[in-house]
């Protein structure tokens, strides 16, 4: 334990950049290598997953808040969006900003109920909440019901489907999707490096190991949990917006299902929960072999999937406890996650962490 | 000049028990005050009931001037009352830097500010050559130390510490006694939570003895040692088997 090792923030960070770079550049290469349309998908899909993988770890990561509820704000930013195009022909970019703003205050809205239950209780919440919003939209006539809501060409002159960078939109060339997938990855990974590296991460992982010895050092815990969901959601609702832009169509189904809200955190998990690089690295694994077993196992996929998830989450935690990017670190194999026992002993004698205070 | 800390009738209950009952006392600043009782005297909750985790069922709590009587824990924190815990509650899976690191954030913003406090202040309490170290990878004596590190990061007027002695050797012990007089050197305030009253005497200024909820006692170690209500409480029957299980 010598003083000139680097610390693990310190090599967390220096592996996000090289995992962002290693994506950006499979990015720009694989394209011009192959520059089929499946592969353009595939590209597409591991951006986005790897971006939502990261909005999720800044509140289940960071500050471990288990969520398994993201869809619903990834639904609110890809109906947000979509409605304001439909109904007032306003940009999706607009639509975009709007969608995250909404989700931001829908997350205090959650948030800060079931915040202040604690414990397990938010991973529940946000199952429930995933679900609630998902009948909620398929019974609402006024935003397509179960049906779901096509987003209408953007045509040129000659009446024929175009591109158009204002309206998000790329119908010849698809590339343009790429490229905001891109953008949108850099921007989400940007944020939760400078996050790890300021105050708000501290707080962050100071209330993920220990929420009272947290409180007794000043952390508002409420205050910055909610720092959390908000930037999550704001987040994940920008990659709803896209989303429904890349589909050109959106139902209850696609943006809001449980599956999605499932893949979302296994993605960070598999990866590395709580380090920049793991998203990036779980989307990188994981997205291309659940498209293989969804074209394997035909249209059937949904429930396997989720066998296939849990199946993967099982051996995750038994054999790699610390995702994938501990497989980069030295020693290779992941630190186990138990506690130590002079810890669990803590926890035993000053059991009550709200309400009831360190009881002895 | 009033007290730094003045507790003012306090009491707390839990159901039908009645953990503290009616104590009052003044920590002047600089001092150091000793609190002793045998166990389950009280001590522990009261520590809860001053630092913000439960508010205490009567009394009043005034802390540099000001009632911060059912303040919340990270508000009693910024008022500048730090506290440690009997039980260690370092972070496990952070490093000692990022630790203490954490402490320091609660007076700046700043990434590289909160690095500098922590350095120095690890410097200070001796925990440099861990720095890097994980957590949960320390001993109990380091955990106390760092923990008291951290607290002391969080730059408090008053700094409580619950039982930073309990479970130490004689050594580890010596240390953490050097280290408080390094603390008061820094001018901070200290209210010290400890069973061993050897320990307690020679850096106390004023003790405070609590049995069965109340305060029993107060004034100089000389006296107190000397006390017949406190010898009674620690004689009769019940320091005894606390004497054994000191160490636990
Ligand atoms: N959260 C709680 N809920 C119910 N009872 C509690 C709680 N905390 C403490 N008590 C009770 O209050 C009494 C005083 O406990 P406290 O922990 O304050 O004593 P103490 O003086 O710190 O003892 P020790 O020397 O063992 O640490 C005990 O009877 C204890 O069981
Ligand atoms: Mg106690």
């Amino acid at each position: 334990m010598s003083g000139d090792r680097p610390t693990a923030a310190m090599r967390q960070v220096s592996w996000a950049w090289v995992g962002l770079i290693a994506l950006a550049a499979a990015a720009i290469l694989i394209p011009l290598m192959f520059g089929g349309v499946a592969q353009l998908n595939l590209l597409v899909l591991v951006l986005l997953y790897s971006s939502l993988a990261q909005a999720w770890n800044i509140l289940g990561g960071f500050a471990g808040q288990v969520s398994l509820g993201n869809a619903a704000f990834f639904g609110i930013g890809a109906y947000t969006s979509t409605m304001m195009l439909i109904e007032w022909n306003l940009s999706p970019w607009l639509g975009m900003i709007a969608g995250a703003v909404l989700a931001a205050v829908f997350a205090v809205i959650i948030g800060y109920p079931v915040f202040r239950l604690g414990g397990h209780y938010f991973a529940i919440a946000t199952i429930a909440l995933g679900e609630i919003m998902l009948i909620m939209f398929a019974n609402w006539g006024f935003v397509g019901g179960a049906v779901g809501l096509s987003i209408p060409f953007i045509r040129g002159e000659d009446r024929r489907p175009a591109d158009s960078w204002l309206f998000m939109q790329f119908n010849l060339n698809r590339e343009g999707y790429l490229i905001i997938g891109i953008a949108l990855a850099a921007l989400v990974t940007v944020i939760a490096i400078l996050i790890q590296r300021s105050k708000i991460g501290y707080y962050l992982r100071a209330i993920k190991n220990d929420e009272l010895a947290a409180r007794t050092l000043g952390v508002n815990v409420l205050r910055y949990k909610l720092i959390a969901i908000v930037i999550s959601a704001a987040l994940t609702a920008m990659l709803g917006t896209f989303y429904a832009q890349y589909l050109l169509f959106i139902d209850p189904e696609t943006t809001m299902r449980l599956e999605l809200s499932v893949l979302i955190a296994l993605v960070a998990i598999l990866g590395g929960v709580g380090t920049v690089a793991g998203p990036l690295i779980g989307a990188a694994v994981l997205i291309p072999l659940s498209e293989l077993t969804r074209s394997a196992l035909g249209g059937a996929g949904n429930t396997l999937d989720l066998v296939l998830y849990g199946g993967l989450i099982i051996i995750i935690s038994v054999f790699q406890p610390n995702g994938l990017v501990a497989l980069t670190r030295r020693g290779g194999k992941g630190r186990s996650t138990a506690l130590p026992t002079d810890r669990q002993e803590a926890m035993a004698e000053e059991a009550p962490l709200l309400g009831g205070g360190d009881g002895r | 000049m009033s007290a730094l800390l003045e507790i003012h009738g306090l009491g707390k209950r839990f159901g039908g028990l009645a953990a503290n009952r009616n104590i009052s006392f003044d920590v002047n600043e600089g001092e150091v005050v000793g609190l002793i009782g045998p166990n389950g005297a009280g001590k522990t909750t009261l520590f809860n009931c001053i630092s913000g985790f439960f508010p205490p069922s009567s009394g009043s709590v005034r802390f540099a001037g000001q009632d911060i009587t059912g303040w919340p824990a990270d508000r009693v924190l910024h008022a500048g009352l730090a506290r440690t815990f009997q039980v260690v509650r370092t972070f496990p899976d952070m490093s000692v830097r990022d630790n203490v690191i954490v402490g320091a954030f609660a007076r700046t913003r700043r990434l590289a500010e909160a690095r500098t406090i922590a350095d120095e202040l690890l410097a200070v309490t001796g925990l440099e050559y861990l720095a890097a170290a994980m957590g949960n990878s320390l001993t109990i004596a380091e955990k106390k130390r760092l923990e008291i590190t951290r607290a002391l990061a969080t730059q408090p007027r008053l700094l409580m510490l619950d039982e930073a002695m309990a479970g130490l050797n004689p050594l580890e012990r010596a240390q953490a006694v050097e280290l408080l007089r390094t603390i008061r050197g820094r001018n901070v305030t200290i209210v010290l939570v400890e069973h061993v009253m050897e320990v307690l005497m020679p850096i106390s200024d004023q003790v405070v003895v609590l049995d069965s909820g109340a305060k029993i006692a107060e004034g100089p170690p000389a006296t107190i040692v000397n006390d017949p209500a406190v010898i009674a409480a620690y004689l009769g029957g019940k320091y005894r088997p606390r004497l054994e299980a000191t160490d636990s």
